[in-house]
């Protein structure tokens, strides 16, 4: 794993397990993105009505998607879009949330497949307590703070349930996430369907949809970025997401919880032996994960501009599986999940373009994502190669010396 | 009671093929989580091949039964080829089998929506002409009877208003059980999953078995998925079979990796996806059931219960529970 | 030429970084018994993988009767009349045994199992041979010994006339140990020819016709059992000569340091308890040694006693402390060390770096750790002080991934930390399980010196010859129940087996 340069003793800039990790994740994305512009390509031959151009349009969409500035005169333009810049950077934050949900599992040795589960139970704590507390008699500010709380709480006691049931009698988790992910969508079809005060009524036409919580007057601050992203949905709350991954950065790697945390996750045994408690340690990191992933919804429907849909029992939402590519891609590392978090989102933007703007469909940046994850069982062959390719080189390198020696 | 039977029927025969395919491919040695995934791609590409045949006009109406199970046949072939990239993933890189599984998961409904819209330009799949109960529902015109011919109350439970491919599921059901059980090949197939170093060194294939396993689970979860699409969607693609891969899933756990317990399991939790589903209908059809309405519980705690009933399942039996002891991990040959 | 059945010539096989076999030689006469000899690590069961087929040479040819063949695989390996008896048994736990006996052999009728015909055939070889076996049982409810059965009667179920016994006589107990011995000697008179892996010497006095000796990867030499002494091979073994006894003064034990009154631990594989009211206790200044076959309730009598399982009863008194159910933590505080039986489950956090794991025990101390923040230097001293001083050695320092580091080390690393922690009471399970000589010779020593150092020492061990030479007092368990109480001094090897076979115990209580 660490190869030393055999002159000065440092670990070699290529050999540092950051390096590979990137290296690998920068190798995925762009076979990705190859599989995306290949099924551009084979789509935009075979299908009737469609042209040299919009395949064209297309890759340069699925690359650029996000400088997009719309079509001039026929032809697509690019330039800054500060719209589709906000827009990534809001869509980015419960990415990032369930992302750093996701790694922080990873990390401690478990697969939060429950992240859609969670983020359900949070949007449904968040909305009720943002909808229901009057802003008329407390003020908007603690009633964001009140919901965002409320949120985590309830993610947090989500994760629990997988965490105690690993825990003490060692079932699997990924086995019990997927049974409360779909016992979540059913509680909370259930929640609202018998809440007739949340549902949004205003706009005609619109079925299944929970009120936002601007109809209470609860608004995440913009912290300034509104002026910087004019016209987008962007506000505080990425800055809070940011600020969070770091949080959860330091007490990964620079405290003896996280060191707790680690040890369970990769041997749990060994931790026990230790005498950690290795199952409070477990619940522990399920309610963590929980609580992030939760706090990625509060962030996301507390903004005032969403609307959630609430008849979501057939269908769990997409941020909270799209939390697994994101951790995959940034290797666990939850300072590398701020960018690959928005790295997803800008993918998703694309995918806007994309339909907005030619006969293709968004669709296609889903494919992508899903060929990522696809792709991160790679990511340890790739990290392989370059080990080899180091070690050939440090051979040829010692070889050459050893000649001259004699 | 003929209604509440055969819809429950309805409910459970693509649960149960599909956890059988979770049972292959987990008794082999890999976990599949992709079922769902594999589902989706066998209702898409059924529902795409009848779209297919109806607007060439193969067949006609009278063939309807010839249509289906070619439907079949090619959402099986479909299934088993789009599984061949979780083997590949699981067998051959050693990847996790969890995250290979999801990944599949999201790259099914992904790649089907993209075709979806494509075709159709609108998010659901649909057949040419006709709907599924006109042209692949047993009737007594089927035998050229009269509309309104009473079979009596058997017939009219097992001929009347049915799906061919409920009884091709059945026998495929039977005939798999049996080979996983009474035939070398089935020996050999559990015995990777249980102990994969023991049987390589018994000169068995350990790869290769597991490439038969998930491959015939994919084949099963394909035709799940089609059967699926065609008696509880009208024969219609929407990228999604509403986690039905994932009750399976349940169905696999709540039965113990065996292939009786499951079809036990897929009916009961097919009976409360029957119930949940035509909840507002069973008064309506006066079977007695309507009860179940006046009861007063929400149609949701019916579609939950599977889940719950599997997570209390597990709870209870974790201690003794046969997983299969390999299952996961991936065989590497260079370590013994 | 032909007076072989089997010819492996040059053999060479590599693993990344290590040369496993290297121009090794090896020559099997028809109806001999030929011991295969060496350390842990020296290649013996490297070289059966290649003549069995599970790996495939790099140099070297392999000839059956006279003419060479390849073996790519065990199906080849078989149809060459060559099976093998694994160290660590290849039997699906779940199947019965005549499952297990026919898998990979099956008799079929349109792919249909044939078992009728398939037990007929197991049950007339287990009674010819002597092979008592449960044929309808599972696996996992049968004994040791039985398993060992079942994989013989695999090799006589696939007409073997090859066989290759992988270290059999482990899991045994002498008086097992010897009809094993019968058993293959009836085999040789047979006609079948027989490859012994071992690295116990008796054992190759006792039964043998030829030894090769392997010493790390090479060949040492090929020699008559008859014209050799044991001390002679245990040099060719080692390479050097070997003190076959271990050098240590009388004990002078001191105050009761560990009391166990009644202790018992319910077993997590059958019903019954596998800890039954167990009682002894442990002395400064004194090793206190187990003895027994494994699976007798050592294990978790050591869990029962660290807390790893929770005793259903019994009473533990640590330096005068109660410390019967409490915490894992708290026991440790107390005064207790534990070197555990599986380094890589229970000892190492194999993800974690050499620094990480050597302070497993102790981060939580203020001087590696301020508010929750973990002082990153002082963890660096601490290791690189135990590394000099235990001599451990690894890669790159303290920042090596221990998964990297070899056994020995891997085990040193684990010594280091908690013969540190300078604890009165150090327990040692097993403690030099899978290491080469010197290892062993090394960590005997450590814990001779720990004792000296007036701390109580209790081990653990399978190893009838550690037992009687490194031990001050021997406890036999049986069954869960301590049986005897024995004196090394007044004892040998064939007493001890009686005690571990249950056939006989002490009269009196044992204290």
């Amino acid at each position: 794993m660490y190869r030393l340069d055999p002159d000065t003793g440092k670990q070699k800039f290529f050999a540092k397990d950051g390096t590979k990790s990137v290296i690998s994740a920068i190798i995925s994305i762009l076979i990705g993105m190859v599989v995306g512009t290949l099924i551009i390509i084979i789509v935009g031959v075979t299908k009737e009505g469609m042209s040299i151009s919009s395949i064209w349009d297309g890759i340069r969409l699925v690359f650029l998607g996000i400088f997009s500035t719309g079509r001039e005169a026929g032809e697509l333009s690019f330039g800054f879009n500060p719209v589709n810049m906000g827009n990534m950077l809001f869509r980015a934050t419960p990415l990032i949330m369930t992302g750093l949900s996701v790694a922080v599992a990873f990390r401690t040795g478990l697969f939060n497949i429950g992240a859609p589960g969670q983020y359900l139970m949070g949007t449904t704590a968040t909305l009720y307590v943002a909808l229901t507390v009057p802003s008329e008699t407390i003020p908007a500010w603690l009633i964001w703070i009140l919901a965002f709380v409320c949120g985590i709480i309830a993610g947090a006691l989500w994760g629990c349930i997988p965490g105690i049931l690993k825990a003490y009698l060692n079932i699997n988790e990924v086995i019990t996430c997927i049974m409360t992910n779909w016992i979540a969508a059913n509680l909370v079809s259930w929640f609202f369907d018998v809440r007739e005060n949340l549902k949004n009524y205003d706009e005609g036409g619109k079925v299944g949809y929970v009120r936002p919580t601007s109809h209470n007057n609860i608004e995440t601050f913009d912290f300034g970025l509104d002026k910087l992203f004019p016209d987008s949905q962007v506000n505080g709350g990425i800055i809070i997401a940011i600020i969070i991954a770091v949080i959860m950065y330091i007490i990964m790697t620079k405290t003896t919880f996280g060191y707790q945390l680690k040890a369970c996750g990769s041997n749990r045994h060994a931790a026990k032996y230790a005498g950690i408690n290795d199952k409070l340690n477990i619940i522990y990191s399920m309610a963590i994960a929980g609580a992030l992933s939760a706090a990625g919804a509060s962030l996301y429907y507390l903004s005032g501009n969403t609307e959630f849909f609430w008849s979501t029992y057939q269908a769990l939402p997409a941020e909270g599986f799209n939390g697994i590519p994101v951790a995959l891609l940034a290797s666990n590392n939850p300072i590398g999940v701020i960018f690959t978090g928005c790295f997803m989102s800008m993918l998703n933007i694309s995918g806007l373009q994309l339909k907005t703007l030619t006969p293709y469909n968004e669709y296609i940046t889903d494919i992508i994502i899903a060929s990522i994850v696809y792709l991160s069982a790679f990511a340890m062959l790739i990290k392989m190669l370059i080990e080899n390719r180091q070690k050939k080189k440090d051979e040829k390198v010692r070889a050459v010396k050893e000649g001259g020696d004699k | 009671m003929v209604f509440l039977i055969q819809q429950t029927m309805l409910y459970a025969i693509p649960l149960m093929i599909v956890a059988l395919a979770g049972i292959f491919a987990e008794r082999s040695g890999v976990i599949n989580l992709a079922l769902e995934g594999i589902m989706i791609i066998g209702a898409f590409i059924g529902a795409l091949f009848v779209r297919i045949i109806q607007e060439n006009m193969v067949f006609t109406q009278d063939q309807g039964q010839l249509l289906m199970v070619l439907a079949m046949v090619v959402s099986a072939i479909f299934g088993a080829l789009f599984s061949l990239l979780l083997s590949f993933s699981a067998i051959n890189l050693k990847a996790d089998q969890t995250i290979g599984g999801t990944a599949l998961n999201m790259l099914a409904p992904a790649i089907v929506l993209f075709m979806i819209n494509l075709i159709s330009q609108q998010n659901v799949l649909g057949m040419a002409t006709g709907d599924a109960s006109s042209w692949f529902m047993i009737k007594p015109s089927t035998f050229g009877l009269e509309r309104d011919h009473d079979f009596g109350f058997i017939g009219n439970l097992l001929i009347n208003k049915v799906y061919l491919s409920t009884y091709i599921c059945i026998a495929i059901f039977v005939v798999l059980s049996i080979i996983l059980y009474k035939t070398k090949f089935g020996l050999r197939l559990r015995s990777c999953g249980e102990n994969p170093q023991a049987a390589d060194s018994l000169g068995i294939n350990v790869y290769k078995m597991r490439y038969a396993g998930v491959t015939i689970s994919g084949a099963l979860a394909g035709i799940g998925g089609f059967t699926y699409a065609l008696t509880t969607a009208n024969c219609a693609s929407t990228g999604e079979v509403a986690g039905y891969g994932f009750l399976a899933l349940a169905v696999m756990i709540f039965g113990n990796w065996t292939p009786l317990n499951v079809a036990l399991g897929g009916i009961l939790f097919g009976l409360f996806k029957c119930i949940a589903a035509t909840y507002s209908s069973l008064d309506i059809n006066g079977d007695g059931v309507y009860m179940l309405a006046e009861l007063g519980i929400s149609p949701y705690v019916y579609r939950l219960l599977p889940y719950l009933i599997t997570l209390i399942v597990l709870a209870f039996t974790s201690k003794k529970s046969r997983v299969p002891k390999a299952e996961g991990i991936p065989y590497d040959k260079g370590q013994r | 030429m032909a007076d072989y059945v089997i010819e492996m010539n040059h053999i060479r096989k590599e693993f990344p970084g290590i040369v496993a076999n290297d121009d090794i030689t090896l020559q099997l006469k028809k109806g001999e018994i030929h011991a295969l000899l060496g350390e842990n690590g020296a290649g013996k069961s490297t070289l059966m993988s290649v003549l069995f087929g599970l790996y495939q040479p790099e140099k070297g040819t392999i000839y059956k009767d006279g003419k060479e063949v390849k073996i790519n695989n065990p199906n080849d390996a078989t149809a060459l009349g060559i099976g093998m008896v694994h160290q660590h048994f290849k039997l699906i736990e779940v199947f019965t045994v005549l499952d297990n006996i026919i898998l990979g052999a099956e008799t079929t009728k349109m792919g249909f199992l044939q078992k009728k015909e398939a037990r007929k055939r197991v049950l007339e070889l287990s009674e010819k041979y002597g092979l008592k076996v449960d044929i309808d049982a599972k696996v996992e409810d049968i004994t040791v010994g039985m398993q060992q059965r079942v994989e013989i009667l695999k090799m006589l179920y696939r007409d073997n006339e090859i066989l290759i016994f992988d270290e059999p006589t482990a899991v045994l107990t002498p008086q097992e140990i010897d009809e094993l011995m019968q058993t293959m000697r009836g085999f040789a008179r047979e006609g079948k020819s027989i490859l012994f892996i071992t690295h116990k010497l008796n054992e190759i006095m006792a039964v043998s016709d030829r030894v090769t000796v392997l010493h790390k990867g090479r060949c040492i030499g090929t020699v008559n059992t008859k014209d050799v002494t044991k001390q002679e091979l245990s040099t060719m073994m080692v390479g050097r000569p070997v003190q076959l006894e271990i050098e240590k003064t009388k004990a002078k034990p001191g105050e009761v340091i560990l009391s166990v009154e009644g202790l018992t631990v319910p077993s997590k594989i059958h019903k019954n308890d596998a800890v039954k009211n167990v009682s002894f206790n442990v002395r400064r200044g004194e090793i206190v040694c187990i003895a027994g076959i494994d699976g007798n309730g050592q294990t978790e009598l050591v869990q029962g006693l660290t807390g790893l399982e929770k005793a259903t009863a019994g009473h533990i008194e640590l330096c005068g402390k109660d410390i019967s159910g409490v915490s894992i933590r708290k026991r440790s505080l107390a005064g207790m060390s534990h070197i555990p039986e599986d380094r890589h489950k229970h000892g190492l956090v194999l993800g974690y770096t050499l620094e990480q794991n050597l302070v497993l025990q102790n981060f939580r101390e203020k001087r590696f750790q301020n508010h929750g923040f973990i002082n990153f230097n002082a963890v660096r001293k601490y290791a690189d002080k135990l590394i000099e001083e235990y001599d451990i050695r690894s890669g790159q320092g303290s920042v090596t991934v221990t998964r990297s580091m070899s056994g020995g080390n891997q085990q040193k690393a684990i010594i280091a930390r908690e013969l540190d922690r300078d604890e009165p009471l150090i327990v040692a399970v097993q403690p030099t399980r899978g290491l080469d000589v010197g290892a062993i010779e090394h960590i005997h020593g450590q814990l001779v010196a720990e004792r000296d150092r007036n701390k109580g020492i209790l081990l653990v061990s399978l190893e009838l010859d550690e037992v009687l030479s490194l031990s001050d007092r021997i406890l036999v368990m049986y069954e869960g129940e301590i049986v005897g109480e024995l004196d090394p001094d007044n004892t040998d090897a064939n007493e001890l087996g009686l005690y571990m076979s249950g056939a006989k115990r002490d009269d009196r209580e044992v204290e």
